[in-house]
């Protein structure tokens, strides 16, 4: 794999971060401010599959949106080969979103049930424009076949009702790489289906990285899958990311307090005498009367008070292009760059 | 005597190709405070089953053939009317994805209370609300957030709202039909530890739903794998599962990503299960199955017992 892929940086964040202010209500007074994500950074190698990990409402799917500017961030800078891309607009924002697809998290709402599958998959072909009509079709089998539906004529005039879980997400595959895009993002797109079907899609986006040169960011709350799809890995935490490095070593030695929590929470099939112990995270939170400590202080079973409590940890370097973001790491060099 | 008995169990739907036989000839028994874990290919039939045991099939859906046995009670023969005093009080159910379906203008309280006076219209507020504040202590939801509104409970905390209101009305059996699908790893580990634990404090019956076969070895007694609309292989979840028999069942663990031992390639399954509109003479599995002999083909297969209450449905296991 490694000599396929050059070094090349694709997709940066820039401490990107985004804020959604939530309604107030009558009961709880004003709006509260929801850090979704805090100072992201990020980069994406050509032709690498990239797994962004964390727990639910960690700020994943808002990465997601924000890489493929459905959102934009509030804070901080996204470039796409150079480009600043962060807060296009008009013409440009729809070349850009030729660019970049993304798979949405559930099969059962990405398409729309009153269109055929040939319609769906053709539909971003049509808003942008490309090819003629005649082709169309043609184009439409032959993404279908990528996506492992085959014989693809079989599924073109069906609807989505008339497929399985696993066949829907194969067409909302099609549908997002149609285009041919340079950069991919995944959101979650197996979580829905049994593990024959999740190997498949597996299958399926290597496929797309290997045959059509894009890259991918995989996003997942599973470990063991990242494991099996991803050359690297970054772990989420309420918004901050808090460890970076290639899959099998952020797997096998996590440094992060919790990516070792992550880890040792993952059932271990065929293994059951090997239950979760914790080491690392807390059963209740604790109390922080700052804002301006480690982003994992309240629940981490390994805090330094004082340190942890008041200070952001310091991003170190904990093996080769492995980084983790905890004041436990300071036998550690600071990290070369975290993105 | 058992729970539950499930005999020769057939579901239809009517579709406009004809009628899609989603279940197909299925038999189990659970004993009371066991466990039972369902799982098979998406589309396999799994939620079917879950919902006929509800009494809950939709209107182009109906039992066909068979027998559910609840407690002494023959629900696949049961009125609506009769259905209705049993469901959610001797047997309920945690739907797919059901957390979001809780009521966003509701308070979680109010949506509680409701749930237990819709079926027990002689209790009062009062004591419907003792109720849920007891349901609140059992699933470790902290008081303070009895009058939230659902935006303000993490996916955990609205999952654990669900596995209350289906305890609400103290069932003997209750469906979980991927009851932690959208949970990270953390949350689910603490709701199947606390889900086991009132299991065996108030020996309620489980059919345990998922395509996570890691948690289902984890949290069940025994182990049904369906493939195409029939169960292919049953037996205790040590055997089904690390002495598996039927090729479905070995495809299925060898495709399962994990994080322990040698990275080996995840092995799809190839191609697709069969039409469940048209008839199916030989085993479902043949055209994908590695072992696929002639006469698979042409015969039904039939059940083999391989070990102790471990049973195959294939004949050249
Ligand atoms: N439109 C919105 N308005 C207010 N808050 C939001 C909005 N979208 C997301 N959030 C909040 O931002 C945070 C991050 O949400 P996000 O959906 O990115 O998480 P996620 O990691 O994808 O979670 P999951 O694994 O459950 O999909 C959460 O706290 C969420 O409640
Ligand atoms: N209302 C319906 N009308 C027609 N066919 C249906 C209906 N509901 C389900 N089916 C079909 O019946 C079969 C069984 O569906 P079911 O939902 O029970 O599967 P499942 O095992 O729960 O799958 P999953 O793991 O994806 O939830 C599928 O082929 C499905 O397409
Ligand atoms: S900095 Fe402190 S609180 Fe944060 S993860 Fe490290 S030890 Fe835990
Ligand atoms: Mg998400
Ligand atoms: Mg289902």
């Amino acid at each position: 794999m490694s000599e396929r892929r050059e070094n090349k940086t694709i997709l940066q964040l820039e401490r990107v971060s985004r804020f959604y202010r939530t309604r107030g209500n009558v009961f709880r007074g004003g709006g509260r401010l929801v850090v979704a994500l805090n100072e992201i950074n990020l980069s994406l190698r050509a032709g690498e599959i990239f797994g962004l990990v964390g727990e639910s409402g960690s700020g994943k799917t808002t990465c997601g949106r924000l890489i493929v500017r459905l959102e934009e961030a509030d804070q901080g800078r996204i470039t796409l080969n150079g480009e600043d891309i962060t807060h296009l607009k008009g013409k440009k924002l729809r070349e850009y979103r030729r660019q970049v697809q993304m798979v949405f998290q559930d099969p059962y709402q990405s398409l729309n049930p009153q269109v055929t599958i040939a319609d769906s998959v053709a539909e971003p072909l049509i808003t942008n424009k490309v090819g003629s009509p005649l082709d169309h079709m043609e184009r439409v089998l032959k993404v279908l076949k990528t996506a492992g539906l085959s014989p693809a004529e079989d599924y073109v005039y069906r609807f989505p009702h008339q497929l399985s879980g696993g066949q829907r997400q194969r067409v909302a595959i099609a549908r997002a790489i149609v285009l041919e895009p340079s950069l991919l993002v995944a959101d979650e797109p197996t979580s829905m289906l049994d593990a024959s079907y999740s190997a498949q899609i597996f299958e399926i986006l290597q496929g797309v990285r290997d045959k059509m040169g894009a890259t991918i960011m995989f996003i997942t709350h599973s470990m063991a899958s990242a494991r099996y799809l991803c050359d690297r890995i970054g772990v989420i935490y309420r918004g901050h990311l808090v460890e970076q490095g290639p899959a099998e070593q952020v797997i096998n030695a996590p440094q992060h307090p919790y990516t070792k929590a992550l880890i040792d929470a993952t059932p271990k099939f065929g293994r059951a005498a090997e239950v979760p112990t914790y080491g690392t995270l807390l059963a209740a939170e604790r109390p922080a009367n700052s804002s301006a400590g480690c982003p994992f202080f309240r629940r981490c079973a390994l805090a330094e008070r004082l340190l942890c409590a008041g200070t952001y940890p310091p991003w170190r370097q904990v093996g080769p292009e492995q980084v983790a973001l905890c004041h436990l790491l300071e036998d550690a060099a600071p990290a070369v760059s975290t993105g | 005597m058992a729970l539950l008995t499930v005999e020769n169990l057939g579901i239809g739907y009517q579709t406009a190709k004809g009628l899609l036989k989603a279940v197909d000839g299925v038999n189990f028994t659970l004993e009371p405070g066991h466990s039972l874990g369902l799982v098979g290919e998406s589309g396999c039939g799994k939620t079917t089953i879950g919902m006929a045991l509800m009494g809950l099939l939709p209107p182009n859906g109906r039992i066909t053939e068979g027998r559910i046995v609840l407690d002494g009670l023959e629900i696949s023969a049961m009125s609506e009317d009769e259905l209705r005093k049993v469901r959610w009080n001797k047997v309920s159910m945690i739907f797919q994805a059901a957390m979001n379906a809780l009521n966003p203008v509701k308070r979680i309280s109010a949506q509680m209370v409701e749930a237990i006076q819709v079926h027990r219209p002689e209790v009062s507020d009062e004591a419907a609300l003792t109720r849920v504040e007891g349901l609140f202590n059992l699933v470790g939801l902290p008081l303070e957030r009895l009058y939230d509104f659902p935006h303000q409970y993490s996916g955990g905390m609205k999952q654990r709202a669900i596995i209350a209101m289906a305890l609400a009305l103290n069932p003997k059996l209750v469906i979980a039909d991927e009851p932690t699908t959208a949970l990270d790893v953390i949350v689910q580990d603490q709701i199947l530890k606390e889900t086991k634990e009132l299991q065996r404090q108030f020996n309620i019956g489980i059919i345990f739903i998922s395509h996570d076969i890691s948690i289902v070895a984890d949290v069940c007694h025994q182990i049904g794998v369906m493939y195409a609309g029939q169960l292919v292989e049953s037996g205790p979840a040590e055997e089904v599962f690390f002495n598996s028999k039927h090729p479905y069942t070995q495809a299925l663990v060898s495709s399962f990503p994990t994080l322990a031992g040698p990275k080996t390639k995840l092995a799809p399954i190839p191609g697709e299960p069969p039409n469940l509109t048209g008839t199916i003479p030989g085993c479902r599995f043949c055209d994908r199955c590695p072992k696929d002999t002639a006469s698979c083909k042409l015969d039904h297969p039939q059940w083999q017992e391989v070990g102790p209450g471990h049973h195959v449905l294939c004949d050249h296991c």
